[in-house]
């Protein structure tokens, strides 16, 4: 009897190295990817930002086939110049649903990228960044933006009016000395720097403030004194995971978190779903976000008129049955643009509204673009004239759309 | 001799095709209407159905307790679905199902855009996880958002199986 048992234990185990042989071999198929290809141009791309130098040039940062990539455009996107690699090798990139590849230019057109990888396989993080002197031809080596070894994702980074380069991650050093302290720690803490020579070396890190959600993109914005305010999901007591706001003394000191609403959304999970903050030149500050709260469920905007202290009721976004979701709003020439995603089950689609009066009151939603499979979030962005639409699809590949005509 | 033996098994087990019952521990490609298929196929038996993903945080801890739970309760069907966000990773799903007790629970992963595939299964969920679904031989279902208490599980099948006709 035992030996019929040990002989089918030998089986077993021989199977297991069997299939674990098979189970190899077929480990590079990646089951459902966003991407439609595993190379590094633009149409394999999962995720696209855009960012508009001064002289009206548009650049694309992407990540696609392991690598980030960036490509300009001088006629809106209607054709590109060949892409540069500005990772020459594969990494592991984050590929989380809120990660993507940050780019910031300088008024003289220097590039400053900022992205994140997986480093380990528990997917703790490390934030890397790199910058383009020669108007992205080429790339300095990519360094980590901070020295400690620990995990950070879901960078943020913005030039301020003056040239200064302002740069928020989250990061999970502090969980170290609580664990070795028996203590239990939650989520991530949000760290930030700057740079004085437009992303070539950062400051130290310092922290805002411990104990944010930890898997949520961040929104960054300058109000009119060129301060940087962030927007994120922040983790109130009892697990509370409702968004904060920061408004920073300047780009080396930190300011009080104020709530933006009770939600209520106590939730011991990962929403990944992060906010977006922008601020018009009256200073209201326009902030849209995703929540399944108790209070509330679904996409909402709010304003505050009084930098951040205090901000307006939430007032609700999108078809609640067409599960509206990835908000992003924008202060443009034109006034404020706002675009979500909603799905119908089949198809999903960027719906767009409009403001002219500061967010006091918004057009009627209206589809301005669609497509049938996986999609980038929406991505707003503004050169000196009108505001545009970025968006990559996996089925129709990358969009670039300008606002305004439909109206 | 019985070394020998052995070593010829093994020999033998490694030239064979895997056997039948591997086929139990494979990760099911989860795609347009395999929700359908699976409601069908759980109908009139209490089902716990776990979504997960091999980068959630959370999950790594609930998972090997829902393990534990599935051990102490064979009368409960358990369904786990790889819902994390694209791209799946196969690999390492089976391991840390494997570590956590979970092998022979009936195991899914999302194989196509997951939008829709979370709109067939609840229009409202955005995809955090975990997220667990408790569903009654009537098909009544609750949904556990975040991490599931253990103790609440307890109670919801302690209930099912006091009704068991």
């Amino acid at each position: 009897m035992r030996k019929i048992k040990m002989l089918r234990t030998t089986l077993i185990a021989a199977a297991c190295i069997l299939w674990q042989a098979v189970a190899h071999a077929q480990m590079h198929h990646q089951h459902g990817s966003e991407a439609a290809c595993d190379e590094p141009e633009l149409r394999c791309a999962s995720k696209v930002t855009p960012a508009f130098a001064s002289d009206g040039t548009l650049w694309l940062a992407w990540m696609a086939g392991g690598r980030i990539s960036v490509a300009s455009s001088s006629d809106y996107g209607k054709s590109f110049s060949t892409s540069v690699a500005a990772t020459p090798e594969r990494l592991n990139l984050d590929w989380g649903p809120d990660a993507r590849p940050k780019i910031a230019i300088d008024r003289k057109g220097g590039l400053a990228l900022a992205f994140s990888i997986f480093k380990d396989k528990a997917f703790n993080g490390q934030v890397l960044y790199t910058r383009s002197d020669d108007g992205g031809k080429s790339f300095a080596a990519a360094r980590p933006i901070t020295a400690d070894n620990e995990s950070q994702r879901f960078e943020a980074i913005g030039f301020d009016n003056n040239g200064g380069l302002f740069a928020a991650w989250l990061d999970k050093r502090n969980r170290v000395p609580a664990q070795q302290a028996g203590k239990k720690y939650e989520g991530a803490g949000l760290f930030f720097a700057s740079s004085k020579d437009g992303g070539a070396t950062y400051s130290d890190a310092r922290m805002a403030i411990d104990n944010t959600c930890e898997c949520c993109r961040l929104g960054l914005a300058f109000d009119p004194q060129d301060r940087p305010v962030v927007m994120f999901r922040n983790i109130f007591e009892g697990g509370i995971r409702d968004h904060a706001v920061i408004t920073f003394a300047d780009a080396a000191t930190s300011g009080e978190p104020r709530r933006v609403a009770v939600d209520d959304w106590q939730i011991a999970a990962c929403p990944h779903h992060g906010p977006s903050l922008a601020i018009s030149p009256s200073g209201t500050y326009h902030v849209t976000w995703f929540t399944n709260g108790k209070a509330r469920k679904g996409l909402f905007y709010a304003q505050s008129r009084d930098g951040g202290k205090t901000f307006s009721a939430p007032f609700a976004i999108g078809e609640a049955k067409r599960s509206p979701s990835r908000p992003f709003v924008l202060a443009g020439p034109l006034g404020l643009t706002m675009v979500w995603k909603e799905f119908d089950g089949e198809k999903t689609t960027v719906r767009l509204m409009t403001s002219g009066d500061d967010g006091a009151s918004w057009t009627k939603p209206k589809t301005i673009a669609e497509t049938s499979d996986s999609s980038d979030h929406p991505l707003l962005v503004a050169d000196g004239r009108r505001s545009y639409l970025s968006w990559m699809t996996k089925a129709d590949g990358y969009r670039f759309i300008p606002i305004g005509d439909e109206s | 001799m019985r070394r020998q033996f052995l070593a010829a098994a093994l020999f033998l087990a490694l030239l064979m095709p895997a056997p039948a019952q591997d086929s139990d521990t494979q990760l099911k490609p989860f795609g347009r209407g395999s929700w359908q298929e699976l409601m069908k196929a759980h109908a009139g038996r209490p089902t716990i159905v776990h979504f997960w993903g091999v980068t959630c945080g959370p999950c790594k801890v609930e998972l090997p307790q829902l393990g534990a739970f599935m051990k102490d309760h064979p009368d409960i069907d358990m369904v786990t679905i790889s819902a994390d966000f694209v791209p799946n990773l196969p690999e390492a799903t089976r391991a840390m199902l494997e570590r956590s007790g979970l092998l022979l629970a009936e195991n899914w992963i999302f194989d196509g855009f997951a939008d829709r595939l979370r709109f067939e299964i609840d229009p409202t969920w955005q995809g955090d996880i975990p997220r667990t679904l408790l569903i009654t031989r009537e098909g009544e279902m609750t949904t556990i958002e975040g991490s599931a208490e253990i103790v609440d599980l307890e109670q919801w099948s302690a209930r099912q199986l006091a009704v068991k006709k």
